[in-house]
C-alpha cells in the first residue's frame, strides 16, 4: 500500500491537573489512507476526541501533547511552526464538530464567518468568496443559500447548522476531514441525513475522513476501517468487516456483544438480558499496570497485569494489542 | 424594521421614565416645605411680609400642580431657572461645571476600557498562568479599595512625596504651567483621571477576563482555530466581541452614573465639577440647582441605558428579533 495520507505514531496527550497527570491519550497509533474513512470508536473518556483535536494541535489547557508524531503528507504537524500549521488547518485538514449549536460564532452571519475563512486562505475577492460559499451551501443541501448568507446561526435549525458546519469544513477542498461525533447532538432522522451527506460528499470530493464516534451503528455504516480505543490506547484496528465479523480483542468483542441485536431474543433462554461489560473504565490518573483493560477482561491472565501489550499485526491490515492474541508487549 | 421599532419603543419608554422621575422629584422637593421660609426664618429683621414677597418673587405661591407644569414647561425649553444662592442661570452653571466633570469622567472611562481590554486579553489567553493571577489579584485589589482611598494614595505619592502633580483644582490660580492654559489643565487632570481609570479598569477587567475565559472555551473558538485563522484574529475578532456583550451593561452604568460617582472624586481633588456643585446645592438648599442637576443626572442615566440597549442590538444579532 502507498504511503498513508496521515499517520499518527505514539501520540501522547496528558492533562496536567491539580490531582496529577491524567494520561488521556497514551501512545496511540493509527493511519488514514487517501480517500478512506477511518472510524475511531470508544466509550466516553477513551481519548478519541482528544486524539482528534491533538492532530491539529487544538487540545485545550491543561492538556498538552507530550509526545508522538502526526505525519500528514510527509510533514510532522506537531513540530511544524505555527504559521505553517495555519496553512494546513482549514485548508488541507478541516474539522466538523459535535455540537452545531455551539460551533458556529453566534454574532457573525453565516456568509461572513465562512467567507472570512476563504478570504484568509485564498487570494480571491469578496464576491468570489461569496459565490464559493453559496455553491458549498448548495452542495451540502441548504435551500436558498443566497438568503442564508445573511442569516445568523440562531435562525437555523440544528440540522441546518450542522450542514453549515460541514460546508465550512469543505471550503478549501481539504484532503482530510476530522468529524468528531458529527451526529451525536442531532435528532435520529437528521442523523441519518447528515451521515448520508458526509458519505456522499466524501465519495464525490475524494477526501479522507476520520470519524470519531461512540456509536457502533455509525461506524458500521460509514467506515472503511475501524480503530477501537480504550482508556487512551488503541485495542484493535482492522477493516470494518473484520471488526464486525471476526473481532480479536476482548474489548472489541465485549463492545459488540453489548449492542442490542435485532436477531436476538432477549426475553428467554441463555441471552436473557443485553450483556454489559462489568466494572467501569479506569481512572486515567492511575491507570492499571499492564493492559489497561485487564481488570474487566474475561480472558485476562496473570501476565496481563504485568505486560503492556503493543499493537501487533496479526493478519494483513489487522492489528491487535492483546498478549492473548499473540501481540508483543513490554513488561512493566 | 424590527430594529427601528425596538428603538422607537425604547425611546418612548425612556421619555415616560424621565417624566416619572420629574414628578417624584418635584413632590419630594415640595415635601420639604417652602424653601424661602427655611432659608430666611429666624434671621434678624425678616418679617412675614418679606417672606411672602420673596415667595411671590420666585413664583412659589401658586398651587403645586400649576408650579409643576410651569417648571416642566421651562425644562422643556432648557430653562432651569435661577440659582437662589448664586443668582445665576442654573443652565449656565450646569454647563460650565458639567464640562469640568466630563473632562475627567470620559477619559477615565475610555482609558479604563482600553486598558481593561488589553489586560484582560493578556490574562484570559494565559489562563491560570502567573500573568493571569497577577491581573486577577491587581483587579481585585483595585476593585475592593474605595475610590477615594485610591485618590488619597495618588495624592500622597505624586503630590506630597514626589511633588510632581497638583493635588487639587482644575487650573492653577497663578503661574500657569508652561504658561499654557491647556498644558496646565491637562496636568491638573492627571490625578483625578488616574483615580477613575484605576477604579474603572479594575472592575471592567474582572468582568471582561471572566467573560473572555468563558468564550475562549467555546466550540466556535476551537472551530475558528481549526479553520486556520491566526490566533490574533481568533481572539480579537471572534472571542473579544462575544466576551464584550456582558461587559456592555456595566459600561452603560458607568456612563450613566458618571455624575453619581462624581461627588467623591471631586471632593477628593477639590474639582470644580457637577459633583461638588451638587453637594453645595444640597447643603445650601439651592432648590432650582438641586432639581436641575437631578434632572440632568436622570436624563444621562436613562440616555446611557438607552444607548446600551441599542449597542446590544448592534453587537448581538440574537437580540434583533426581540
Amino acid at each position: 500500500m502507498a504511503e498513508p495520507l496521515l499517520s499518527v505514531e505514539d501520540l501522547k496527550v496528558h492533562f496536567f491537573t491539580r490531582d496529577g497527570v491524567v494520561r488521556a491519550v497514551d501512545g496511540v497509533d493509527f493511519a488514514v489512507n487517501r480517500g478512506e474513512t477511518l472510524g475511531i470508536v470508544g466509550e466516553s473518556g477513551s481519548g478519541k476526541t482528544v486524539s482528534s483535536l491533538a492532530l491539529l494541535r487544538l487540545v485545550p489547557p491543561p492538556a498538552r501533547t507530550v509526545g508522538g508524531r502526526v505525519v500528514f503528507e510527509g510533514t510532522d504537524l506537531l513540530t511544524l511552526p505555527t504559521k505553517a500549521l495555519g496553512t494546513i488547518r482549514g485548508r488541507r485538514i478541516a474539522m466538523v464538530f459535535q455540537n452545531p449549536a455551539t460551533s458556529l460564532n453566534p454574532i457573525y452571519s453565516i456568509g461572513s464567518q465562512l467567507g472570512e475563512i476563504l478570504l484568509w486562505h485564498e487570494p480571491i475577492t469578496r464576491a468570489e468568496a461569496e459565490a464559493r460559499v453559496i455553491s458549498l451551501l448548495t452542495l451540502v443541501g441548504i435551500t436558498d443559500p443566497a438568503a442564508r448568507l445573511r442569516q445568523y446561526p440562531h435562525e437555523l435549525s440544528g440540522g441546518m447548522k450542522q450542514r453549515v458546519g460541514i460546508a465550512r469544513a469543505l471550503l478549501c477542498n481539504p484532503s482530510l476531514v476530522l468529524a468528531d461525533e458529527p451526529t451525536t447532538a442531532l435528532d435520529v432522522t437528521i442523523q441519518a441525513q447528515i451521515l448520508d451527506l458526509l458519505a456522499d460528499l466524501r465519495r464525490r470530493l475524494g477526501m479522507a475522513m476520520v470519524l470519531v464516534t461512540h456509536d457502533m451503528g455509525v461506524v458500521a455504516r460509514m467506515a472503511d476501517r475501524i480503530t477501537v480505543m480504550y482508556a487512551g490506547r488503541v485495542c484493535e484496528t482492522a477493516d470494518a468487516a473484520t471488526i464486525f465479523r471476526a473481532p480479536q480483542h476482548p474489548y472489541t468483542r465485549a463492545l459488540l456483544d453489548s449492542m442490542p441485536r435485532i436477531d436476538h431474543r432477549y426475553t428467554g433462554g441463555a441471552r436473557q438480558v443485553l450483556p454489559t461489560i462489568p466494572g467501569r473504565p479506569p481512572n486515567l490518573l492511575d491507570p492499571p499496570a499492564g493492559c489497561r483493560f485487564h481488570p474487566r477482561c474475561p480472558d485476562a491472565i496473570a501476565d496481563c497485569r504485568r505486560i503492556l501489550p503493543l499493537e501487533t499485526e496479526i493478519a494483513p491490515g489487522h492489528t491487535v494489542s492483546c498478549i492473548r492474541r499473540g501481540s508483543q508487549g513490554i513488561a512493566a | 424594521m424590527g430594529t427601528l421599532n425596538y428603538i422607537a419603543r425604547r425611546l418612548l419608554f425612556s421619555a415616560c421614565l424621565i417624566l416619572g422621575v420629574s414628578v417624584i422629584l418635584f413632590a419630594l422637593i415640595n415635601a420639604i416645605g417652602n424653601p424661602i421660609e427655611i432659608l430666611l426664618a429666624e434671621r434678624p429683621g425678616v418679617t412675614e411680609e418679606i417672606i411672602e414677597a420673596v415667595t411671590k418673587y420666585y413664583g412659589l405661591d401658586g398651587s403645586v400642580t400649576d408650579r409643576y407644569f410651569t417648571w416642566l414647561g421651562n425644562l422643556a425649553r432648557l430653562d432651569f431657572g435661577t440659582s437662589i444662592i448664586y443668582n445665576q442661570p442654573v443652565g449656565d452653571m450646569l454647563w460650565s461645571f458639567g464640562i469640568e466633570t466630563l473632562k475627567i469622567q470620559i477619559p477615565g472611562i475610555l482609558l479604563a476600557l482600553g486598558l481593561s481590554v488589553l489586560v484582560s486579553t493578556l490574562a484570559a489567553t494565559r489562563q491560570y498562568s502567573r500573568t493571569d493571577f497577577t491581573v486577577i489579584a491587581g483587579a481585585m485589589l483595585g476593585h475592593s479599595l474605595p475610590g477615594f482611598f485610591i485618590g488619597i494614595l495618588l495624592i500622597l505619592v505624586f503630590s506630597y512625596w514626589l511633588g510632581v502633580l497638583p493635588s487639587y483644582g482644575a487650573y492653577s490660580t497663578r503661574n500657569l504651567l508652561w504658561d499654557s492654559e491647556i498644558a496646565d489643565g491637562l496636568w491638573h487632570m492627571v490625578l483625578p483621571v488616574g483615580m477613575l481609570t484605576i477604579f474603572n479598569t479594575a472592575t471592567l477587567t474582572l468582568l471582561m477576563r471572566s467573560s473572555l475565559v468563558d468564550v475562549l472555551r467555546q466550540d466556535f473558538i476551537t472551530a475558528a482555530r481549526a479553520s486556520g485563522l491566526p490566533e490574533r484574529r481568533v481572539v480579537f475578532g471572534h472571542a473579544l466581541r462575544n466576551a464584550f456583550i456582558p461587559v456592555l451593561t456595566y459600561l452603560g452604568i458607568l456612563f450613566g452614573l458618571m455624575l453619581g460617582t462624581a461627588p467623591v472624586t471631586e471632593t477628593v481633588f477639590t474639582w470644580p465639577g457637577l459633583g461638588a456643585l451638587y453637594i453645595m446645592a444640597i447643603q445650601q438648599l439651592d432648590y432650582p440647582l438641586i432639581m436641575g442637576e437631578t434632572m440632568v443626572i436622570t436624563v444621562m442615566l436613562v440616555g446611557a441605558t438607552l444607548l446600551t440597549d441599542i449597542a446590544y442590538v448592534v453587537i448581538d444579532p440574537r437580540i434583533r428579533l426581540g
